[in-house]
């Protein structure tokens, strides 16, 4: 069991209290909180060092740029990366997917390949959906989607797969929680010599990765859920595959030299990062990692589970309905719920103003399969590992008061 | 329904502060799609279902769980008595810019508490006091009840008040329900300005307290009050058939040897901020107007638990 009250300390806003009751915050899939570590980080660099990275040669300058590179370096050994210039820094995960959708290629004759289709999952994010749904539209790209219950089916991936350019899915869906089995996926697709991009998202701030024993080519996730400042994110790319993609952005920072008519673009990654980057928030989201390094991702995942497991048993036991079944070994930090008889928003806003239990409630930016499987949405509590038993213990409470509501 | 209350209310408080702006956008937009028979997109009816259920199940999960399950049908009798009290202060407004009396016309029965213009039918008595305001004491006048007991009942009154003979029967039933538990005291405040004979009835009852039948000459002379003569002579024709000594009344009536105390309690009233009778202080709250018993009783049950 870890020391909870050691790590809470760290974060200020969980000593505060709203209209005289401390705060629940259950809406770690949307942003974590942040500890004063990550502030301090951030701090430092408005403080001590405020100046442009990468470009200037005077001393604030360099400062930045060591630091930016030490943050680069500190995260690409976070997951386990080969290289440093295998970590771009992005704004978010959307970023990330973006960058690739519309740089991979699958509209023209790909360095990739030639199958213009891109597999994907039926619980994606609209992140790792609407580039496609729009290449799809533009450039007649194909786009398929693998069937995704409680279960992802591997079987129906390993057919699709075969006509498959690229696949871009999911690991841990922000909606319910589940899991492809990622390492089963990236392996089927190698086989089938089809490059793998991850959303990891909802999995980095919650499980160790090491993103070469997965052998991803690409994976995305973002800094805000993880402790890290908001609007950070990474790609990660295989230097091979990040050598053969096309800039999406390009401008300042970018190119080594330019004409009138011609440029010379940078080396990786510096040539995906353009303009001026958020120093402070890279410098803070390596923070981020540091601490989460210190508190253990593994511990960070057990406790998880230990806290969803109680905290479904207590919607099982209001008659709710969980999103991605009952089984919480199976749904990461996210129970995905509805209560019959009421709304999921009134849900969420009741929680919030009978004890401060903060949570989300909505399709989650996940509306096609909401629409798919006509259900109007779902209210969502995804815990961290600050979060406490006695915080699930007052969320089973409340939650058996609105379910009686409904009946 | 939740929206078309929450766009009046909102609309209202968006007059004065564009915090509450985008609220009421919201609301009239809700409204807007509810009476085209379209779903109100915005969910501002849910979060205000949520809201207010909400925040009731932190202390009256039952009374929550009530309104939650009939929060339609509530706010459509909210909405109907919405509408029903703004008739209302529409009809005040009318007739006090007709009438300069949110009553009517000259209406002896009814109170009327917002009368700036002190244009009521008898009921208040506008002062020009501008000092601070001193809460009144229990002063040296008659009262009933234990001196030390835990709940005070101060009332400035007029006996020419229609408003506070009206009180008058709330006042009994409050010394009978709570017998030894409060105190009371009748402290004159004759609203003179409107009856040049209002200070006579305050002179009489003190005098028959002479003859320790103040409490008793009182209940009296609010029974006669409409057969009896208001003037000097209707006032010692009242003592002589209630049977006090009518040499010793007279005697002290003509003096007018009353009037330092009178005027003690007309000053207290005024320095309290009273502008009209009949006015309550229980235990330092106050209550205006021929109020209800109901009105009375949780203040005096709450001092009593202080």
């Amino acid at each position: 069991m870890m020391d909870l009250s050691k790590f809470r300390n760290d974060f200020n806003i969980l000593q505060k209290k709203i209209k005289g009751i401390p705060i629940i915050y259950f809406d770690n899939a949307c942003m974590t909180l942040r500890p004063r570590q990550v502030v301090e980080a951030m701090n430092e660099y408005y403080n001590e060092y405020p100046a442009c990275g990468e470009r200037s040669e005077h001393a604030l300058g360099k400062r930045v740029t060591e630091e930016v590179e030490k943050s680069r370096r500190e995260i690409a050994k976070f997951i386990g990366a080969k290289k440093d210039k295998e970590i771009i820094f992005t704004k978010n995960t959307t970023e990330g997917i973006n960058l690739v959708a519309n740089s991979f290629g699958l509209n023209n004759n790909s360095a990739f390949g030639s199958k213009k289709t891109v597999l994907l999952s039926e619980k994606e994010h609209n992140s790792n959906l609407l580039p496609w749904l729009r290449l799809k539209k533009k450039s007649g790209i194909g786009v398929e989607f693998v069937k995704f219950e409680e279960e992802f089916d591997i079987e129906d991936f390993s057919r699709k797969v075969k006509n498959a350019g690229l696949v871009s899915m999911v690991w841990t869906s922000n909606m319910d929680g589940t899991s492809i089995p990622v390492e089963k996926v990236i392996k089927i697709a190698h086989e089938n010599k089809v490059p793998v991009m991850i959303d990891a998202a909802q999995a980095a701030p919650h499980k160790a990765i090491d993103v070469r024993k997965l052998d991803a080519d690409f994976l995305a996730f973002s800094g805000h859920k993880m402790l890290g400042p908001a609007a950070t994110g990474i790609l990660y790319g295989k230097q091979e595959m990040l050598e053969k993609l096309e800039s999406f952005a390009i401008g300042g920072g970018t190119v080594q030299d330019s004409t009138y008519d011609s440029m010379v673009m940078e080396e990786i990654p510096e040539r995906f990062e353009a303009g001026l980057q958020n120093y402070a928030g890279i410098i803070g989201m390596s923070a981020a990692t540091r601490y989460l390094s210190s508190v253990g991702m593994g511990n960070i995942e057990k406790h998880e589970k230990m806290l969803n497991e109680k905290a479904s048993k207590a919607v099982v036991n209001a008659g709710g309905e969980i999103l991605g079944g009952k089984d919480a070994s199976k749904r990461s930090g996210i129970l995905s719920f509805n209560l019959s008889n009421i709304d999921a928003h009134t849900v969420a806003i009741m929680l919030n103003e009978s004890r401060n239990i903060m949570m989300r409630a909505g399709r989650h930016c996940v509306h096609s399969y909401f629409n798919a499987h006509n259900i109007g949405g779902s209210a969502r509590a995804s815990f961290y590992f600050y979060n406490t038993p006695e915080e699930v213990e007052a969320f089973s409470e409340e939650i058996k008061k609105i379910a009686e509501m409904g009946k | 329904m939740i929206c078309i209350i929450a766009l009046i209310v909102f609309g209202v408080m968006a007059i004065f502060s564009a915090k509450y702006r985008p609220v009421a956008k919201e609301a009239l937009d809700c409204v807007f799609r509810r009476v085209t028979f379209r779903k109100c997109e915005s969910r501002l009816d849910v979060r205000l279902k949520g809201q207010i259920t909400g925040k009731l199940m932190k202390s009256h999960p039952k009374i929550a769980k009530f309104i939650y399950k009939r929060f339609e049908i509530i706010s459509w009798i909210m909405l109907a008595i919405m509408i029903w009290s703004t008739i209302s202060s529409g009809i005040a407004v009318y007739n006090y810019a007709m009438y300069g009396n949110c009553n009517g016309k000259q209406n002896g029965e009814a109170f009327c508490v917002f009368d700036p213009a002190g244009k009521s039918s008898f009921s208040t008595a506008v002062t020009n006091y501008s000092g601070p305001v001193v809460l009144p004491s229990f002063g040296n006048d008659s009262f009933i009840g234990p001196r030390d007991a835990k709940v005070e009942i101060i009332e400035f009154g007029c006996y020419r008040c229609p408003y506070t003979r009206k009180a008058e029967a709330t006042v009994k039933q409050i010394l009978k329900d709570y017998k030894g538990k409060v105190v009371y005291t009748f402290r004159d405040f004759p609203l003179s300005d409107r009856h040049f004979d209002a200070e006579l009835h305050a002179f009489a009852a003190r005098c028959a307290g002479d003859q320790g039948k103040y409490w008793e000459f009182r209940d009296y002379m609010f029974e006669k009050f409409d057969t009896m003569n208001h003037d000097e002579k209707g006032m010692k024709q009242l003592a002589s058939d209630f049977g006090l000594n009518v040499t010793q009344f007279n005697e002290c009536f003509d003096s007018r040897k009353y009037m330092p105390q009178i005027e003690d309690d007309v000053r207290a009233g005024v320095m309290a901020g009273v502008y009209g009778t009949p006015t309550f202080f229980i235990n330092n709250k106050t209550i205006v107007g021929p109020q209800d018993y109901e009105m009375f009783k949780p203040i005096i049950d709450r001092a009593l638990k202080q």
